[in-house]
């Protein structure tokens, strides 16, 4: 009977002892780290101009009326960030820095946009957690071309990238968005 | 009567009750959040917002260090830990708040890298960045003979009506200086931002379920839980293998 006791208590006191660096290792881990730290800076705002526009021009800004707010809240679900949206042109060419939330954060974009259709589009600050591919050229070169069709839609479909779902959104949304104030300019 | 020979023990069945043992509650809530979020639409889990004060800290969400701000008239433009907040509210823009003034009916909040130029309801106007400013970092903020001027480098600019252009000028006047935020404020401010930064309840058990939200030590108590799973299974296909012969 004493056996039957003891044993199952060695067996314990022996594994643990065999675990307890293990333990003290896990217990060490937990008690530290920090948590996310996401922002990816791509490319600076006016390196993008000067790469697009070959210089950068004066900067002119869009007041959004009333009813130009209602087609921009159309193409957002809501309204943008600011009223007025900065914009910098030269010959045919216009390029916009445009920022709409991810999932929770800010995503910096730069389109270039001309004769009424998108030429380029980079990924300047990504600041989400998840869905940071949306940033590579390979997912970005889809734009290209892209046109305004009926409903304020691309005339062209942009494929999704698995776990990035709202972020490739938010890029389809200002490309959208892009074209639209290249129309108002 | 003798006794019978002291049963041998293997290591691997050691190995596997153990090993089972302390992964067991890994594997478990991995299972159960795996499943969660398979049905997080339907069971709406991204309506959902964790407004927990350690959870919001795990997400930076919660501001640290000792805010500073100042009034504007009646509103209250505050800076806490890189965040700027306009009575309460959070305003979108990047840097560490340098100052704010009010220009004919608009309200003007500037921090080292970013100037913001908000209506009388508080909705952002226009949003300037490195592009539309003088070189950065900025360092003072001011208004003279009903022109905004930001100070950087030593320098002061004076910027156009529509803020769009600026030129170098000469500022006599102090520029606007923060105080540190009395209690009042300070708790409102404080209540104010764990009630409106909270986050989707799909996006905790996510991170929860990948391990991120514990930082590193998540990220590898999980990668051990999965390890687990994979000699686990070895040595219980070992047991079997042996039980059969």
């Amino acid at each position: 009977m004493a056996n039957l006791i003891i044993k199952p208590l060695t067996l314990v006191s022996a594994t643990a002892s065999r675990l307890r660096p293990l333990f003290f290792v896990i217990a060490l881990l937990l008690s530290g780290g920090s948590a996310f730290s996401a922002e990816r800076i791509y490319q600076k705002p006016s390196d993008f101009i000067r790469e697009s526009l070959g210089t950068i021009p004066a900067t002119r800004a869009l007041s959004l009326n009333a009813g130009q707010q209602k087609v921009v809240r159309a193409i957002l679900g809501k309204r943008y960030k600011t009223s007025s949206i900065r914009y910098w042109s030269v010959g045919k060419k216009t390029a916009f820095i445009l920022e709409e939330i991810g999932k929770t954060e800010y995503i910096t974009t730069g389109y270039l946009v001309s004769g009424g259709k998108i030429s380029s589009v980079k990924v300047l600050v990504y600041r989400e957690t998840h869905g940071w591919e949306v940033g590579r050229p390979s997912f970005t070169k889809q734009f290209r071309g892209a046109r305004l069709a009926q409903g304020m839609q691309l005339n062209k479909g942009v494929k999704n990238i698995a776990g990035a779902t709202l972020s490739v959104r938010a890029l389809t949304k200002l490309a959208r968005l892009a074209l639209y104030l290249e129309t108002l300019k | 009567m003798s006794e019978p020979p002291p049963r041998r023990r293997r290591p691997a069945r050691l190995w596997h009750r153990w090993l089972g043992l302390a992964a067991a509650l890994p594997l478990l809530w991995l299972s159960l959040s795996g499943i969660l979020l398979n049905h997080a639409e339907s069971i709406g889990l991204n309506d959902r917002q964790v407004s927990a004060a350690w959870i919001l800290k795990r997400y930076h969400q919660l501001p640290g260090g000792d805010p500073r701000g100042l009034r504007i008239g009646d509103r209250k433009v505050a800076s806490w830990d890189g965040l700027t907040f306009l009575d309460h509210e959070l305003v979108e823009i990047p840097g560490e708040l340098i100052g704010a003034v009010a220009l004919r009916d608009e309200l003007v909040i500037a921090t080292d890298e970013r100037v913001a130029i908000l209506d009388g309801s508080g909705a952002m106007v226009l949003d300037l960045d490195e592009l539309s400013l003088p070189p950065l970092p900025l360092e003072a903020i001011g208004v003279e003979s009903g022109r905004l001027f930001l100070s950087a480098g030593g320098s002061h600019y004076r910027f156009s009506d529509d803020f769009l252009s600026f030129e170098k000028g000469t500022f006599s006047r102090s520029s606007v200086a923060l105080q540190p935020l009395a209690a009042d404020d300070l708790q409102e401010l404080r209540t104010a931002i764990q009630t409106r930064r909270a986050m989707p309840l799909s996006r905790v058990i996510l991170d929860a379920h990948s391990g991120k939200l514990f930082g590193w030590p998540g990220w590898l108590l999980t990668d051990l839980a999965a390890l687990s799973v994979i000699v686990l299974t070895l040595l219980g296909l070992r047991l079997l293998k042996r039980r059969a012969s």
